[in-house]
């Protein structure tokens, strides 16, 4: 693996810069992430001419990630080897926000792989899946991939620079919007997949009882408004619960596992979230911790567990991003990739096993 | 009646991870990220008509065969 980046404004340039980075490396998949200030529809088709015997597929992001920095405006690229990526096979889905209909991709994985997605190895297949960060249907996607098969999807949501106004997923030369790529990869070599949120669950508990599922908009909690019963958890007046959401979202637990839903803003006596809550879901408070510290206990875990990381894919919330921003810890978190190939971006939202928010899932590479 | 959404349960993740704990935990994740969490169902819980709903789409989902 190797992980290369540029930042000439120009996509001609910045293609050109990573293509020369990359001279004698022969790879079978390139994957990228990228600034918005690119022109994606060129930026898809100049990738796929320029690696030629690889498949390429990335995303638009909300900031990059490469080995030991946190960059803007720039063109992140990660190159795999036949060592690490043994097959691949990339697919679209589009219109996500209306049909999403999965199952034509997974018919292609079917006959690419020569096994039925639901029999894969876990161990030996795995998935990565971009998805247009304002479809608003990352959760219905996820849910359809969860469906057809076990073998783990990681990946993220496309961002703007927080402009909310477009965002693009790539595949060979395509540069779509309103979709979602799926890579599927036999993998070559070990992986992990790492999964850290720096929030502990606090034991108060808040049961969605009115919710907007399609506008992620929860109208009661436990038979109150949504705002009036989360300030009470919190324990400050509901004039104030926007001061509170970074630092306390709420969380679905699953066994001793928190998938994190982000409040993104007060809508009348509501609250919208980054990710849906179902009616009938109980969520838990949660408090934050130390984001650089978890982070870096999570991946010493991984390490720990395969003995090495030659590589990590990073996919971190744009929430978590900010949080670091503000707290002056940039420099600390993108010192954590700094001693292996690593390529990201700052999220619109996280995929594994559902949708989620202020997380970092990552694949680690052995 | 009760003890119909447990053994619907219990069905979906046995099917589905055949023995395997790693899967059996996914399985199960999957499901509280649908709405239903496992264990808050035993034995003994009724056989509510809108979770046996719930829980016979996501086997058809699931590609799950249900004989309850």
């Amino acid at each position: 693996m190797k992980a290369v980046f540029s930042t000439k404004p120009s996509v001609k340039e910045a293609v050109s810069d990573i293509k020369s980075q990359l001279a004698g490396y022969e790879a079978r998949a390139v994957l990228y992430f990228a600034s918005p200030t690119y022109d994606f529809e060129e930026l898809a088709g100049t990738m796929e001419n320029s690696f030629a015997t690889a498949s390429t597929f990335g995303c638009s992001t909300a900031g990059e990630i490469v080995s030991g920095r946190l960059l803007k405006n720039s063109l992140v690229a990660m190159a795999f080897g036949r060592d690490t990526v043994e097959d691949i096979a990339v697919e679209t889905v589009e219109d996500i926000s209306g049909a999403c209909d999965v199952k034509k991709a997974f018919s292609a994985f079917e006959k690419h792989f020569g096994e039925q997605p639901q029999k894969m190895d876990y161990r030996k297949y795995l998935g990565i899946v971009l998805a247009d960060g304002l479809s608003m249907a990352e959760e219905k996607l996820i849910e359809k991939i969860g469906d057809l098969t076990d073998v783990p999807f990681v990946g993220g949501s496309a961002g703007d620079n927080l402009e909310f106004k477009k965002t693009y997923v790539c595949a060979g030369p395509k540069a779509l919007s309103n979709a979602a790529v799926l890579a599927l990869i036999k993998a070559g070599r070990e992986f992990e997949i790492i999964k850290t949120q720096s929030f502990d669950a606090l034991n108060k508990k808040l049961l969605a009882t009115k919710v907007d599922e399609s506008k992620r908009v929860v109208l009661e909690f436990n038979n109150r408004p949504a705002v009036e019963a989360y300030a009470l958890a919190v324990g400050v007046p509901p004039s104030e619960v926007q001061h509170f959401f970074m630092t306390h979202p709420v969380g679905v637990l699953a066994g001793d596992d928190i998938y994190v839903r982000s409040p993104r803003q007060v809508e009348g006596k509501g609250l919208a979230f980054y990710c849906s809550i179902l009616e009938g879901m109980e969520v838990n408070l949660l408090q934050d911790r130390d984001i650089v510290g978890d982070t870096w206990y999570a991946i010493k875990a991984a390490k720990k567990k395969m003995g090495r990381i030659s590589g990590l894919v990073v996919f971190n919330c744009i929430l978590r991003t900010l949080a670091l921003e503000k707290n002056g810890e940039t420099g600390a978190y993108g010192g954590l990739f700094a001693d292996v190939p690593s390529v990201g971006f700052s999220t619109y939202g996280e995929a594994y096993n559902g949708h989620i928010n202020q997380t970092a899932t990552m694949i680690a590479f052995k | 009646m009760a003890g119909k959404i447990k053994k619907m349960i219990d069905t979906i993740i046995s099917t589905r991870a055949q023995g395997d704990p790693v899967l059996e935990k996914t399985i199960k994740t999957k499901l509280v990220l649908k709405g239903i969490n496992p264990d808050s169902y035993g034995p003994s819980s009724p056989d509510d008509p809108a979770v046996i709903e719930k829980l016979t789409a996501i086997a058809r989902d699931f590609n799950v065969n249900l004989k309850i």
